[in-house]
């Protein structure tokens, strides 16, 4: 299984700012394949963010090209890459995010809402995916009443319903305690070892970094260094 | 979208997050749905009430007259020309058209009274005693005395008429008029009684005799008149009914001019008219005020929604399926200030309706157009002002959510993510 799902040349990122445009990415190159599990480590204010945002067009990149599958995303419309995301990736973020107003199995179903996938359908998917990842009983509850963990979960789910092709995960256990990030982290590799979700996640915790089969560390905007971790059979991949 | 009732779950459960922000602005959109209804039903129950009394008092809602009369009201251009027409005939005919609750032969002239000392101008109306009642309230307005009999030489006069004449009912005045065949026809009559409509032309200058006597003083045959007063249900219906009543007295073989109020009291029309316009003015007075209240809101709302709006962007929704959130939130904060609006107008409406507010401690009676107004505020029923009202408040909801909206769809969401 090597297909590429992602592919980066020379991406820059720059801020215009006073009195010195920030250069928040400069001349990342990555390729990660499919049913790999990536960690990007790196220092707060390294980059990692931006870079997750770059191939999420999510923002734009001020030079160089990225590839989700086989489309350059660089030159797409706002729409198109609306689209892109919603057939392709995944996103989970650092402080859950979840619709407030939706209970947890709305949030979890709201690709497929967005897709047009019929009620019926959806909630069967929804129903197996908490049955997984230990959510199951919790489908009418809204986020309020839902634990930190269990609603990073029900984010989690919510990123993996549509099977897309990556999923990008922003510092997805830094609002979580250890017990609780490393029991999502699980999740995440169970998913990854089962299903085959392919995850690239940021994080600047080292527990979190051991559990990674590959590892990217980003500095001042430049990857530093990127190395394949021997462990459960994962993919690696060395440069 | 395969089912697009959940947007509009989405939309009812954002509209009830901040229940104090949407309870304050729903009752403004409510109440200026209840000002704009009210409004419109105090002003159409002005104008009703000013067109059945301008047409009430002496004209009627229709009338039917030689089509030679008007503008000169020549005192020979009876109905029928010289031969006139079969005066029970016209009235049978007229009956049968729908809407018509009444009708009355008239003919006019001009000339003098004279008590004697004093001698004034005066216009002479003769009426058939016992229809006229039927279609104007010129005899009804008698307040001393009694109505003219038929056949008897009695005159009833307007009250400012009396005062300058010095005379009151039982008094005896002389009555001068040049006749159609070119004579001064003159009489002795005796004032009846005397009336007071309240409009200045008619209580200086009126006077009323019966048809049949005033008919043998112009030397009219009784078959000769100038006009048919008529009245309807329903004033506004006049043209509607005028234009069938044209088609029905064509089959008598007499050419007619059949004009409704609207024509005749062409001043009262245009006021009328005015008035509708202002209608629609008030509404959208009211609901302008509205409107930057409900969009600033709406836009407090959005902009503590930024974050959110970034994660359905990141999750792949457009930003058409943004736009959507804000805007069936609008329609339905529409639809639920349109239903309080409706319970709090309803009972208010239907209780003015039955106890008008009565203000003739505060003013007299308003005089305007030709017509008096009774110093009453009262509401007309009809479906124009709360289906206008709607239609308002729901254009409103649905205008005051498109700049949120907008904004919605321009909220960066990589920097709303970040909380920037
Ligand atoms: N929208 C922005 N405008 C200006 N500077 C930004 C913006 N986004 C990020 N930066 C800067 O770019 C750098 C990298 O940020 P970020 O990608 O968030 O790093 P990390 O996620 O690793 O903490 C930081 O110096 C940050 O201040
Ligand atoms: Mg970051």
């Amino acid at each position: 299984m090597n297909r590429t799902v992602v592919r980066t040349e020379d991406l820059w990122k720059v801020y215009p700012q006073e009195p010195k445009p920030v250069e928040a990415v400069r001349g990342v190159s990555l390729e990660i394949q499919a049913g790999e599990f990536v960690a990007m480590a790196g220092p707060s204010g390294s980059g990692k963010t931006t870079v997750l945002n770059l191939l999420g067009g999510l923002t734009r990149p001020t030079r160089g090209r990225i590839w989700i599958g086989e489309d350059e995303i660089t030159a797409l419309s706002d729409r198109e890459l609306a689209r892109l995301r919603l057939e392709s990736i995944g996103f989970v973020f650092q402080a859950f995010n979840l619709l407030p107003v939706l209970t947890a199995l709305e949030n979890a179903e709201f690709t497929l809402l967005l897709r047009g996938v019929p009620a019926e359908e959806r909630h069967r998917r929804v129903r197996e995916l908490f049955a997984l990842i230990g959510l199951d009983g919790l489908e009418d509850r809204k986020p309020g009443k839902l634990s930190g963990g269990q609603q990073q979960r029900v984010a989690v789910a919510r990123a993996v319903i549509g099977e897309p092709a990556l999923v990008l995960a922003d510092e997805p256990t830094a609002n979580l305690d250890t017990a609780t990030g490393a029991a999502l982290l699980e999740v995440m590799e169970r998913l990854n070892h089962e299903n085959g979700v392919t995850f690239l996640f940021s994080t600047h915790d080292p527990r979190v970094m051991e559990r990674a089969h590959r590892l990217i560390h980003l500095v001042d905007g430049s990857v530093e260094s990127d190395v394949a971790q021997g462990v459960r059979g994962g993919v690696g991949h060395d440069r | 979208m395969t089912d697009s009732s959940i947007w509009w779950r989405i939309a009812w459960r954002n509209l009830w997050r901040n229940r104090r922000r949407t309870a304050i602005t729903a009752s403004a959109l409510a109440f200026g749905f209840f000002v704009s209804v009210f409004m419109i039903g105090v002003a159409d129950g002005i104008v009703d009430s000013m067109v059945e009394d301008g047409t009430r008092i002496v004209t009627g809602q229709i009338q039917v007259h030689d089509p030679g009369y008007r503008p000169e009201r020549s005192l020979h251009s009876t109905l029928g020309g010289r031969d006139g027409v079969d005066v029970s005939a016209f009235l049978d005919r007229i009956g049968e058209v729908g809407g018509v609750t009444g009708a009355a032969p008239r003919v006019y002239g001009g000339g003098l009274l004279s008590s004697g000392e004093e001698t004034v101008a005066a216009g002479f109306m003769g009426v058939d005693p016992l229809l006229e009642p039927g279609v104007s309230g010129i005899l009804a307005a008698v307040t001393e005395g009694r109505a003219p009999r038929p056949g008897a030489r009695e005159v009833a006069i307007g009250s400012e008429m009396a005062r300058k004449l010095g005379v009151g009912a039982g008094a005896e005045l002389v009555l001068v008029v040049p006749a159609a065949d070119g004579s001064m026809g003159n009489d002795l009559y005796t004032v009846s009684g005397v009336f007071r409509t309240g409009l200045p032309g008619l209580d200086a200058f009126q006077a009323v005799v019966p048809i049949d006597v005033f008919q043998d003083l112009l030397a009219l045959e009784p078959n000769r008149i100038h006009e048919i007063g008529i009245d309807l249900r329903s004033a506004s219906a006049a043209r509607d009914v005028a234009t069938e009543m044209e088609v029905v007295l064509s089959s008598l073989g007499v050419e007619v001019a059949v004009e409704p109020w609207t024509v005749f009291r062409r001043e009262l029309y245009e006021y009328v008219s005015m008035a509708s316009a202002a209608n629609s003015i008030i509404v959208f007075i009211v609901f302008a005020m509205a409107i930057f209240g409900v969009a600033n809101t709406m836009l407090m709302a959005t902009y503590e929604r930024r974050r959110e709006f970034a994660v359905v962007r990141a999750l792949g929704g457009t930003p058409g399926s943004v736009a959507r959130t804000v805007v069936f939130e609008g329609i339905v904060l529409g639809v639920v200030s349109l239903i309080a609006g409706a319970l709090i107008t309803a009972p208010v409406m239907m209780w003015v309706h039955a106890h008008p507010i009565d203000l003739s401690g505060f003013t007299d009676e308003i005089r305007a157009a030709g017509s008096v107004m009774r110093p009453l505020i009262q509401v007309a029923y009809s479906v124009k002002g709360p289906l206008i009202s709607s239609v308002a408040l729901l254009l409103t909801s649905l205008f005051a959510a498109l700049y949120p909206a907008f904004r919605a769809v321009r909220v960066p969401p990589a920097d709303a993510l970040a909380g920037r």
